[in-house]
């Protein structure tokens, strides 16, 4: 099996959780009461907390950057930019199991489509983000059509390869991406449309992957993570399923590269296509908890913030921060922040959360 | 340059991609652990080397065993306190954590050494046989790493120790039945792999300018060396590492150094798409 065995909820034992009306189910006869009553609390009242959190995300989206200075709301976009690139990574490696190497990839063609598309004026900036991310999906459906017939480390070592190859290839197709020099996008007085961009685009991933999880998309999905051959077993479509997941995955870095491309002005191959976005991605979804909604969320918001206080303190301490937390979760806390916390009790094991 | 000059120059690089993969080969091998640190094993052996030449105007060459040893003590470190701890558990694991070395390594080396791009001036002479110019301090290069990779084949082919480790790569599970202890099996393996690592850092600091980036540049080679090759075959691999380098000065020579750069990417996806699966000799 490629799962790990810490990877969030398994989808047997959470189908066991739900009481079943009728004759005298055995399987909720194996939980203790108060437990499966409390995940059914849960689970009705997890709903509406999320509503109403959106619904503050949302108006603190829209007041944020009328009311703070300009290097918190540039550093506000970064946190979104993060959610953004662990929560579309937590679909294909966190619900799926198929960990990749590849977000890199993703973020870099994103950005070379969008800041194509707006340094030569070709459409307004929003359509630009917008064709980037779906040409980036459609890119990664063929790229997912061959590297997702391998199994767990091949694939992201595939992945990581490609994501190279794709770097290779813009930097020195010179004519279309002015090659190794870079491409400068014209210049913004006024970048809080960026913050909203992000902003929407991270309500908008966290949206799509809550439906996933809760949706027999999500069961599906993680019925390839635990055991592929019995999802085929069962009429699961795998290999669509996978591949639709990649394409999705690939969608949110893609818009959020062309966002990223318009607000600093100027990128190059080295900066868009560097592996440190696919460690963001990595590790902030295994910090906060890898197949969890909250948990990539969490992990951006904390490992974001985290590196900002090391950056000021010294130019390279970021990667020995995200390098340093991989370890140890791995070592000591697999599952992220929260397993830890299911472990203890504290919150029920629902694909809810 | 001619086309011959071109092609020896990759037999001469090549040499050092099969003593650089020759490690990641052995501890692949052994316990199933994708060593995705073995980059940075490697750079912090071409620090080694040039640290001590340029502190100590320590020969290069001398420096090799210094590198060595000091990868060969920190490879067992880390096996023994982290790696150990992941091996039984999901590829993934495993994976994850090695990720997670690298890119602290990497932050480390950033920040006691800085991206600026360093060079080890040694032996920069060529000589010229037969209108060919040649490099010397790549010939040395090439001689040291057959030589090394050569000594470890025969240490795992005729030593007692070489034939527990080879047991323990086929079956750990029999090789703890008969006695052998494959903790400390696989704890020397992984330090003589970082040693191995080491000891092509040390060469390819002399060879080239580097930056703590070099690790990251060079991994992908001996991906692309191993699943050339096949997992194991110590021949295969030798002849896997002369294909990959005298692919890429080619591939260098007709168009740019730039898209040598893809040549290993291009070989790694191919081959994993032609024989998925097969090529890290398990199937899960």
């Amino acid at each position: 099996m490629i799962d790990p065995p810490h990877a969030a909820p398994s989808v047997t034992e959470e189908l066991s959780a739900v009481p079943e009306s009728g004759s005298g189910s055995t399987a909720v006869a194996r939980l203790p009461d108060n437990r499966a009553l409390r995940a059914q609390q849960w689970n009705t009242l997890l709903p509406k907390t999320y509503v109403i959190l959106l619904a503050l995300t949302v108006i603190w989206i829209v007041v944020f950057p009328q009311v703070a200075p300009l290097y918190y709301v540039s550093l506000a976009l970064v946190v979104l930019l993060t959610v953004v690139l662990g929560v579309s990574w937590n679909i294909i490696s966190g619900y799926t199991g198929y960990i990749s190497f590849g977000h890199a990839g993703f973020f870099g063609i994103g950005s070379y489509i969008g800041a194509l598309l707006i340094a030569h004026n070709l459409t307004a900036w929003w359509l630009a983000a917008i064709v980037a991310g779906v040409g980036t999906a459609l890119l990664a459906l063929p790229m997912g059509a061959l590297t997702l017939r391998l199994r767990g480390p091949y694939f992201a070592i595939t992945m990581f390869g490609l994501s190279e190859l794709a770097r290779i290839i813009v930097s020195s197709w010179d004519s279309l991406t002015g090659g190794g020099a870079g491409l400068y996008l014209p210049f913004l007085e006024d970048r809080t449309s960026n913050f909203y961009a992000m902003g929407i685009l991270a309500v908008v991933a966290i949206s799509v992957a809550y439906l996933i999880a809760t949706s027999g998309l999500g069961l599906k999905l993680m019925c390839i993570r635990e055991d592929e051959v019995a999802a085929q077993t069962l009429g699961v479509n795998t290999t669509w399923y996978k591949i639709g997941a990649f394409a999705l995955s690939a969608f949110f870095p893609g818009v959020a590269g062309a966002v990223y491309a318009r607000q600093i002005g100027y990128i190059d191959p080295i900066t868009v296509f560097g592996v440190i976005w696919s460690i963001r991605a990595v590790a902030t979804t295994m910090f906060g908890g890898q197949g969890t909604i909250i948990g990539p969320i969490l992990g951006g918001i904390v490992l974001t913030l985290a590196s900002e206080w090391a950056w000021a303190e010294n130019a390279f301490a970021y990667q020995i921060v995200f390098g340093g937390l991989i370890v140890l979760v791995v070592l000591f806390m697999p599952g992220g922040v929260m397993r830890l916390l299911e472990l203890r009790g504290w919150i029920p094991r629902t694909r809810q959360l | 340059m001619t086309l011959v000059q071109v092609i020896i120059n990759g037999v001469l690089l090549g040499g050092v991609y099969a003593l650089f993969a020759a490690g990641l080969n052995m501890i692949v091998g052994v316990m199933r652990v994708i060593n995705l640190a073995h980059g940075e094993l490697m750079m912090l052996g071409a620090y080694t080397t040039f640290m001590l030449f340029s502190l100590a105007h320590v020969n290069p060459l001398l420096s090799i065993p210094a590198s060595a040893a000091l990868m060969l003590i920190l490879g067992m470190a880390l096996q023994r306190l982290m790696v150990e701890r992941v091996v039984r558990q999901p590829l993934l694991s495993s994976l994850l954590l090695t990720f997670g070395l690298s890119t602290l390594f990497l932050g480390v080396a950033l920040n006691v050494w800085t991206g600026d791009q360093r060079s080890v001036s040694y032996l920069s002479g060529s000589l010229s046989v037969g209108g060919l110019q040649i490099s010397v301090v790549r010939m040395v290069a090439f001689a040291v790493a057959v030589a090394l990779t050569g000594a470890t084949f025969l240490f795992l082919r005729c030593s007692t120790f070489g034939k527990t480790i080879r047991a323990t790569a086929q079956h750990p599970d029999a090789a703890q039945a008969c006695g052998i202890d494959v903790t400390r099996v696989r704890m020397v393996t992984f330090g003589i792999g970082s040693a191995l690592a080491a000891a092509a850092g040390s060469l390819v600091s002399m060879m080239f300018t580097f930056n703590p980036e070099i690790g990251q540049a060079f991994l992908p080679k001996a991906f692309a060396v191993i699943v050339l090759g096949g997992l194991g075959s110590f021949v295969g691999a030798l002849l896997g590492a002369l294909v990959l380098g005298v692919s890429e000065t080619v591939a260098g020579y007709f168009s740019s150094g730039q898209r040598a750069e893809s040549v290993a990417f291009v070989i790694l996806i191919v081959m994993l798409m032609i024989r998925p699966a097969g090529l890290f000799g398990t199937n899960e």
